[in-house]
């Protein structure tokens, strides 16, 4: 039998309904602001009344420890042991629920190296359910895990951070978006999205006009540093709920103006789901 | 002819622009000298002062113009001239002294109720000639 391209059935269909749109957060490099900016997309996108499921892809089990959750292996039962996924997802905010991750996540990734069609396992998973929006809450890593949430998406967000080190990490995520492209993924496309962006900064300033210089319109307002972040993920907060009107949220304030935060990072996105 | 250099355009996103452009701006205050720095701060709070004060009206040109003259006549600024014409204006309808009803005609626009038109003996000779153009004929 011929090898089916990636992301799509033996009959060449595309392998999830037309309405759902999946987003990958991605960064090879640690400490972005991946999990911080997955929780409150899926929240902000939920509170717009879409459908939304957050996917932890990430061994760190960070996402439900962030809604206020326990980590559990709902990834882990999900593939390794075959339940249905409507017994693993929790519901976590009104229309918002969440299928979980914690160490054993590192088990599924063994399981889907022995699967056939491994890179759209999850793909073939997702295209099961009913939702209009599906998060991913990719690890800081390279493996089939991450493989399979590019596959599985259609919009990559990849927050940075504006210096050196986490601007490779885009290079690199890019690569490997291109990788998979080669293997007959269509993305729709990609975004840049600077996180714990300080503007008084020297190094800030150069990183910026750096990454906008290479990637022009793909680069999104930045999320603007704010500590009222690290302290919502303590009491188990989206940053709806903790801070509605931080910076981190509102952006920053140029006379009648608003420039970046996570609001005009919802609008953006809502604008890539309404094509 | 001369070949026209093309240059590839970078359309980025607004909000992008503007923080780049603002951060620029800081950035190359910074490096001026202190008493440059503190005299642009001071302007910029002037400026930011101000920002609540401005108002923007259409007035018929002739009238602006008038306004504009009496007060390069008398060397005061147009805003003051406007602000005293605006308080007595208050005062007078307060007092009963004057009544906008002569004036009011019904307006076709769904945003008011009425229009106010001015009689061509208030206005400035020039603002006539403009206010009549605008006039449709009647049918």
């Amino acid at each position: 039998m011929r090898p089916c391209k990636v992301g799509y059935n033996n009959a060449g269909s595309p392998l999830k309904p037309p309405t759902m749109k999946i987003f990958a957060l991605a960064n090879q490099k640690g400490g972005v602001g991946k999990t911080t900016t997955a929780v409150t997309i899926a929240d902000g996108l939920a509170r717009r009344g879409m459908k939304t499921l957050l996917v932890d892809l990430d061994p760190q089990g960070h996402t439900a420890f962030a809604l206020g959750l326990k980590k559990s292996p709902g990834l882990y039962r999900l593939i390794c042991e075959g339940e249905p996924i409507h017994r693993v997802i929790q519901n976590a905010r009104p229309n918002l629920d969440i299928l979980p991750g914690d160490k054993q996540t590192e088990k599924v990734k063994r399981q889907i190296t022995l699967s056939d069609f491994r890179e759209s396992i999850l793909l073939d998973i997702l295209h099961d359910t009913e939702y209009q929006v599906v998060v991913l809450d990719l690890a800081p890593s390279f493996d089939v895990l991450h493989v399979n949430g590019l596959v599985a998406s259609d919009w990559v967000l990849i927050p940075t951070r504006l210096d050196a080190m986490a601007v490779d990490g885009v290079k690199e995520i890019l690569l490997t978006m291109g990788e998979v492209a080669r293997r007959g993924h269509a993305f729709q496309g990609f975004s840049i999205l600077p996180t714990f962006f300080d503007r008084t900064t020297r190094e800030t300033l150069v990183q910026f006009k750096e990454i906008v210089k290479a990637f022009g319109s793909r680069v999104w307002p930045p999320i603007p540093q704010d500590t009222r972040v690290r302290e919502a993920s303590a009491y188990g907060k989206t940053l709806w709920e903790y801070c509605p009107d931080s910076p981190a949220m509102a952006g920053y304030i140029e006379g009648k103006l608003r420039l970046g935060g996570y609001r005009q990072l919802i609008e953006h996105m809502l604008e890539v789901i309404n094509g | 002819m001369a070949e026209r250099k093309l240059e590839r355009r970078t359309i980025l996103d607004p909000a992008v622009a503007s923080l780049l452009t603002d951060m620029e701006h800081r950035q190359s205050d910074a490096a001026l000298p202190r008493r440059e720095r503190e005299k642009k701060a001071r302007e910029k709070a002037k400026m930011r002062a101000r920002r609540d004060q401005r108002a923007t009206f259409d007035l018929p040109p002739a009238l602006r113009q008038q306004l504009m003259e009496k007060a390069e006549a008398e060397r005061f600024p147009a805003s003051q001239l406007v602000t005293l014409a605006l308080v007595r204006l208050f005062q007078d309808l307060a007092a009963g002294m004057l009544d906008l009803a002569p004036f009011k005609q019904p307006s076709r626009s769904p945003r008011y109720d009425w229009n106010l038109v001015l009689p061509e003996s208030l206005l400035p000779a020039e603002a006539k000639k403009s206010v009549k153009k605008n006039v449709k004929p009647k049918a």
